[in-house]
């Protein structure tokens, strides 16, 4: 803490407002901006939440009301979803989506923990150089990369399966730069005393490091998970025959003679839903896990 | 430490270590191994899938190629760059991503920093269902995000014109569409906004707010000089993930909705690099094009970084 960062709030307010002495001010006004809180927060909220409500309202329209603007759909009709589940493999799509998401979301982890672990625990010659290396794949977008990585992959006869999605995700920098901060958090007395006891740094990983990450480890892979899970753009250039994962099948609904709604939003609904659903179990944790990082 | 007969920690012990004299070399480079062994495989995976095709690229860009793998690719040197430069398209495109960026700039700064100030003086239950609301559209995949909002903005039957009692075609009207695009992206980041927001609030120690009112700040001024200064990284953070990412964000809405259009007004640097490359398969002038975009990008980035470690506080 530096004196000069405190120097400007010492300026000209004689009384505090929370002196004890003014009880009225005390008790007034936390409650005008509570309610002031409550108000801007809630309606936010109830902006952010419109569509995503809407999709699965519409979803639950029986066909002939698709175009009905009631509030809650009525009557509730599962018909869109009977459509859908004829017209894709909703099953296949699922367990491939899974696969996909779970493997790159585990290869990132592992990727980033790593290499968070080298960047945070030692001091070496290219350090920055190297960070900087990780970091700079943000400037370099997909599709300055998709015409020589769908090439190799070409090569390597993997066009057309999941792991040709897998594959070229497995390291991202967001991965290495939130546990590179994650590790250095970890009291450094805590490594160097494991580093006493004769453990390799492989063993200090994984039975000093990993166990403090715990939450913080489950909250970032979770979110990693739901990023792979989202996914559209390289599966849509690697899968091109065979739209093996869920998000490329909703394009079976935007045909020529018009877009499908009904179905499209069932299936765009079943698409959301096992995001939605660990999300809503895990959502004190994901979100303490990624806050108590004090990411910066 | 008084345990100082215990040999030096590998992270003191670089390759110049004063100590190399009586070490013999395997030891030394076993012993400054470590922390480039961690990093391989994650740099590795970086060289082949976004390093290597990086190369490529800046190869392809003095070529003149159709992707076809049975013509031959001819080189031209620096033409695909002259043509890039003379093509009316190009700038316009790098016009309409500055718009996005600033569009974009109060759905990742000024709303999410509004959200976490407003979310201290909330407490209990009703912070964490506020939280989960702002959050919820993240979790949203991207093109069934965009299936939603394109059945919403439907210019007859969309929720939005039924209750504005608009007519408006959202979506096929130049200025409209650009404003769609800016909104519905920032919906959806939105919630990762401020979730880095909330993190960086709560890695400020609380002990300052109380010195500071003990002091006789009043909570606005607290948050003025104490709060916002001590937030600048993560603040920092988010303006240089909106500008390099702003374009890629809005990436899937522009693909699968707009296709660039009406009459090129989403089109955005990366869906014009989509286009030069899978839509008039000229795979030299798309190469030229990022080549330049990553430069460009690069440069910002780095007067950025090198700005903000100026003007940051840092609590140390």
């Amino acid at each position: 803490m530096t004196p000069e960062l405190l120097a400007p709030s010492h300026v000209e307010v004689p009384v505090p407002v929370h002196a004890p002495s003014d009880g009225a001010v005390v008790l007034r006004e936390p409650r005008l901006r509570a309610v002031l809180g409550h108000v801007v927060l809630g309606l936010l909220g109830i902006a952010c939440v419109v569509p995503l409500y809407w999709l699965y309202a519409t979803s639950l329209r029986a066909p002939e009301n698709i175009y009905s603007l009631t509030p809650f759909p009525w009557p509730l009709s599962v018909e869109n979803y009977a459509e859908a589940w004829g017209a894709v493999n909703l099953p296949r799509l699922l367990v491939n989506t899974l696969v996909m998401a779970t493997m790159v979301g585990l290869g990132q982890l592992l990727t980033g923990l790593l290499a968070g672990y080298a960047f945070a625990a030692w001091t070496f010659r290219f350090q920055n150089a190297l960070y900087l290396v990780f970091i700079a794949t943000w400037l370099v977008p997909f599709q300055v990369t998709m015409v020589p990585n769908y090439a190799l992959l070409s090569e390597l006869g993997v066009l057309n399966t999941i792991a040709g999605a897998i594959i070229p995700n497995l390291c991202t920098a967001l991965a290495v730069i939130m546990l590179r901060t994650h590790v250095r958090s970890i009291p450094r007395e805590l490594l160097e005393a494991a580093r006493m006891d004769g453990r390799t740094a492989w063993s200090t990983l994984w039975t000093v490091v990993v166990p403090n990450l715990g939450p913080a480890l489950a909250a970032l892979g979770v979110l990693l998970f739901i990023n792979a899970w989202n996914e559209y753009f390289w599966p849509a250039l690697v899968l091109q025959r065979t739209n093996d994962v869920l998000q490329l099948a909703l394009h079976s609904f935007i045909g020529p003679e018009g877009t499908q709604w009904g179905p499209l939003m069932a299936t765009a609904g079943l698409a959301c839903l096992p995001v939605l659903i660990l999300y809503l179990v895990l959502q004190r944790r994901i979100v303490d896990g990624f806050v108590r990082s004090g990411l910066r | 430490m008084t345990l100082l007969e215990v040999p030096a920690p590998p992270r003191a012990a670089g390759p110049t270590t004063p100590a190399a004299v009586t070490i013999p070399w395997w030891r030394r480079v076993a012993r400054a191994a470590p922390p480039y062994l961690f990093l391989a495989p994650g740099l590795a995976l970086l060289v082949v899938w976004t390093y290597r095709p990086l190369v490529s690229t800046v190869r392809l860009s003095f070529l003149s190629w159709n992707l076809l793998p049975t013509s031959p690719a001819r080189p031209v040197g620096l033409d695909n760059f002259a043509r890039l430069f003379a093509l009316p398209d190009f700038g316009a495109a790098i016009g309409r991503t500055a718009v996005l960026i600033l569009g974009l700039l109060p759905f990742t700064l000024v709303v999410p920093v509004a959200v976490g100030l407003l979310a201290r003086r909330v407490r209990g239950r009703a912070a964490t269902v506020y939280q989960a609301m702002v959050f919820a559209p993240m979790l949203v995949a991207p093109v069934a995000g965009a299936a939603v909002w394109q059945w919403m903005l439907d210019p007859r039957a969309g929720l939005v014109n039924r209750v504005l009692g608009t007519t408006t075609n959202w979506l096929q009207e130049p200025a409209s569409a650009q404003l769609a695009v800016i909104v519905v992206t920032g919906w959806h980041v939105l919630g990762f906004a401020t979730l880095v927001v909330a993190a960086g609030l709560a890695g400020i120690d609380s002990e300052y707010s109380a010195a500071a009112s003990l002091d006789g700040a009043t909570r606005w001024q607290a948050t003025r000089w104490l709060t916002l200064p001590l937030l600048s990284p993560t603040l920092s953070f988010l303006s240089l993930m909106t500008l390099l990412l702003a374009a890629q964000w809005s990436f899937p809405l522009v693909n699968t909705v707009t296709h660039g259009g009406p009459s090129g007004a989403t089109t955005n640097i990366y869906f014009l690099l989509w286009d030069y490359a899978f839509g008039s398969f000229d795979a030299g002038l798309g190469a030229a094009a990022g080549l330049v975009f990553f430069l460009g990008f690069g440069l910002v980035a780095l007067v950025l970084v090198r700005l903000t470690e100026r003007l940051s506080f840092h609590d140390s």
